[in-house]
């Protein structure tokens, strides 16, 4: 079966996906981390603004460029790099504009572009555009530079499906063929301003109107008609993206707390990329309440305990009972940890890997490595 | 917090960061007030349903269903309240079914940003004034958000749309929507948050966007599972020396050394939040549960009247 890091040996492209809430930047820098000291030249992305990661990695910030983790950093946590990690966060609407830029025919396009409403809306708040985004700016890390390793973390997505499935809901967006049947006579016209109202003047764009406001609608038909000709350009790239990941070189991780809420959405997920035929490198369960009994057999009670403690001393009054019951407890978390655990595993291909509950929280470099030694 | 008591208003919004408990609480606070006497709608926005199963009742879909008496709970849905939303403008079914229906008109529907947060919103803000008989359809109406982000996209839906339509009837549905959710008299918007470092940050933060760009009237912070404090630390001290004797007293000592740091590190984000956000706070315990069901949002619910039964 091997470790996660064995999975990801051969790797040029990891990208870590599941629920939110559950460490899945902490552990996509652990993953870069890791290759980092084993001699690689990796970039990890991260979409959350986590300034705690920034923090970790001994970074002022990180913002929409590759920041490269400096040596005395490494020192002063007592590791020698044999290669480099360098870090970065996606900016949504920055990678949007860049975008456009690059399909845009000429200037005057791109700014009426960058003024309309709707891509205001588009850019910014449209649910599945930072899944898009992500995946955009993949494709151009990883065919733009020459890194060994770039690990992308992944937004937290409301469903788990968006992250698939976002180009291809926002490419019908752009490319959509209704609004161009209904709004064609407006677009034709190329006079926007004078055929306003006149939306094709049928029945159905009557009513919609009534619907939503004619303003609306001149918006929408505006963007599409800056939009026209781009349409293919990204398209074609959408499909260069979606290619990319389905490559041998790619491998997802599956990240997941040992919630069950988290483990269904991981399993959900792993469905999903199976059944895209995503290349799987392996799952994660973080933060997972340890065993600490075993032996197994009954749990002890406050009148075993007792002699125990007193015979060492401790004479505090209730304390017996007080332990007791937290073991109980704990070993009810424990157990109830296991159980999801098992049931994440037992569906997942690839490598497995359970990282107990830290005692305390990542903060550093050491921290990450530390993390890093379960992968 | 000014206004009415949390359970008086005719709107509770429930959010906070994914996975801090916001169903569990949003179920606990319907619950109290079903208890009450109040007929009880808790709404859930396009999820996965988790209320009705934490009730014990089986999930209610896009159609509103009695989970335990007095309170309702129904899964809201762009689909279904796009239909509905569309069926109350157009007035008629022929006329809907002949536009809406049209593949390419939904298709088109899709693709006007926030149209789905705007209509999903308008059956939730629907329900709340709806009346019957003369008197409201609901008591209270309480809606188990998004996450963060997600909430604030949705509730700042009217605002955008105030800003960017002109007159028609959208601005005017969105202009109702607004006036409700901005109510005091009516509505609060409560923060669950865990004691741990990112969901606190994500609540400071969440609070400063819903005083700064939300504008709606703010309810309560609910402070998640909660460890107590079980050992002082000198206590700590002498047991973490009786970590590697042989069981059971070396692994009851771990596991006392390992839940008084974390209930000291949970202590410490708790009274972070706690100092940063100046709302009304309800402090709720770490359950020890095999199965979160019905016992679990009776416990908590009991946590929540003893936090919340001086104050509000």
């Amino acid at each position: 079966m091997g470790t996660i890091v064995d999975s990801l040996a051969g790797k040029r492209i990891a990208v870590c996906v599941g629920p939110g809430g559950v460490g899945k930047t902490t552990l996509a820098a652990a993953i870069g981390l890791k290759r980092a000291l084993d001699g690689g030249r990796v970039l990890v992305c991260t979409i959350d603004p986590a300034r705690r990661l920034a923090a970790a990695l001994g970074l002022e910030s990180l913002g929409n460029f590759e920041a490269r983790v400096p040596a005395h950093k490494f020192a002063a946590a007592g590791l020698a790099p044999r290669g480099q990690l360098h870090a970065m966060m996606l900016d949504v609407k920055r990678t949007w504009d860049d975008l456009i830029a690059r399909h845009a025919p000429d200037r005057h396009r791109q700014e009426r572009i960058y003024q309309n409403r709707i891509y205001q809306q588009l850019s910014s708040a449209l649910a599945g555009s930072q899944e898009y985004m992500a995946m955009e700016k993949l494709y151009e890390l990883a065919t733009e530079r020459d890194y060994d390793l770039v690990v992308l973390d992944t937004p937290p997505t409301a469903h788990a499906l968006d992250f698939l499935e976002a180009p291809d809901r926002i490419l019908d967006f752009l490319g959509n063929e209704t609004a161009r049947l209904l709004l064609a006579p407006a677009l034709g016209a190329g006079k926007l301003g004078l055929r306003l109202f006149q939306l094709g003047g049928s029945y159905i764009a009557r009513t919609l109107a009534r619907f939503t406001g004619s303003e609306v609608l001149r918006d929408l038909a505006e963007f599409m008609a800056s939009f026209q000709g781009m349409y293919e350009g990204f398209k074609n790239r959408a499909a260069a993206v979606r290619a990319l990941l389905a490559q041998p070189d790619v491998g997802f991780v599956i990240v997941s707390s040992p919630g069950p809420l988290s483990v269904e959405e991981a399993l959900y997920f792993h469905e999903h990329l199976h059944a895209g035929a995503m290349p799987i490198a392996g799952v994660i369960a973080n933060r997972v309440t340890p065993d600490l009994w075993e032996a197994g057999g009954p749990l002890p009670g406050a009148e075993a305990l007792d002699p125990l403690l007193s015979s060492r001393g401790e004479i505090a009054p209730g304390l017996a009972l007080r332990l007791a019951r937290t073991l109980a407890e704990h070993q009810a978390f424990a157990r109830a940890d296991a159980r999801e655990v098992r049931r994440l595993f037992a569906e997942v291909d690839g490598a497995r890997a359970a990282v107990p509950r830290l005692e305390s929280d990542v903060h550093d470099l050491s921290g990450l490595a530390r993390l890093a030694a379960w992968l | 917090m000014a206004g009415p008591s949390l359970l008086d208003r005719r709107l509770l919004l429930v959010t906070g960061k994914g996975g801090v408990g916001k169903s569990t609480v949003s179920a606990a606070l319907a619950l109290l007030a079903a208890r009450a006497g109040k007929r009880v709608l808790v709404c859930e926005v396009n999820a996965r349903e988790r209320v009705a199963p934490l009730l014990g009742a089986p999930p209610a879909g896009p159609v509103i269903r009695e989970a335990l008496p007095g309170l309702s709970t129904v899964n809201v849905t762009p689909q279904e309240s796009m239909r509905e939303y569309g069926l109350m403008v157009l007035k008629f079914r022929t006329i809907y079914d002949a536009v809406f229906e049209n593949r390419l008109v939904r298709y088109f529907l899709k693709a006007i940003p926030s149209l789905a947060e705007l209509v999903m919103l308008g059956k939730i803000l629907h329900e709340t004034r709806a009346e019957e008989r003369g008197r409201p359809r609901w008591d209270l109406v309480v809606v188990d958000a998004p996450a963060t982000g997600h909430a604030v996209q949705l509730f700042r839906v009217p605002a955008v749309l105030m800003d960017t339509v002109p007159a028609g009837p959208l601005r005017r549905d969105a202009e109702w929507m607004r006036d409700l959710l901005l109510d005091p008299a009516k509505t609060a918007l409560s923060i669950v948050t865990l004691p741990e470092e990112m969901p606190v940050n994500e609540s400071i933060e969440l609070d400063a966007q819903v005083r700064e760009v939300l504008g709606i009237p703010r309810g309560v912070l609910f402070v998640n599972a909660l460890p107590e404090i079980r050992f002082p630390p000198a206590e700590r001290e002498r047991l973490a020396s009786l970590e590697a004797e042989p069981p059971p007293l070396g692994p009851a000592a771990r596991a006392a050394v390992l839940q008084a740091r974390r209930a000291e590190e949970a202590g410490h984000y708790a009274q972070r939040v706690l100092a940063a956000v100046d709302l009304p706070a309800a402090v709720l315990p770490l359950l020890a549960l095999d199965h979160w069901g019905l016992e679990a949002v009776e416990r908590i619910a009991e946590a929540i009247e003893a936090g919340l039964g001086s104050r509000s």
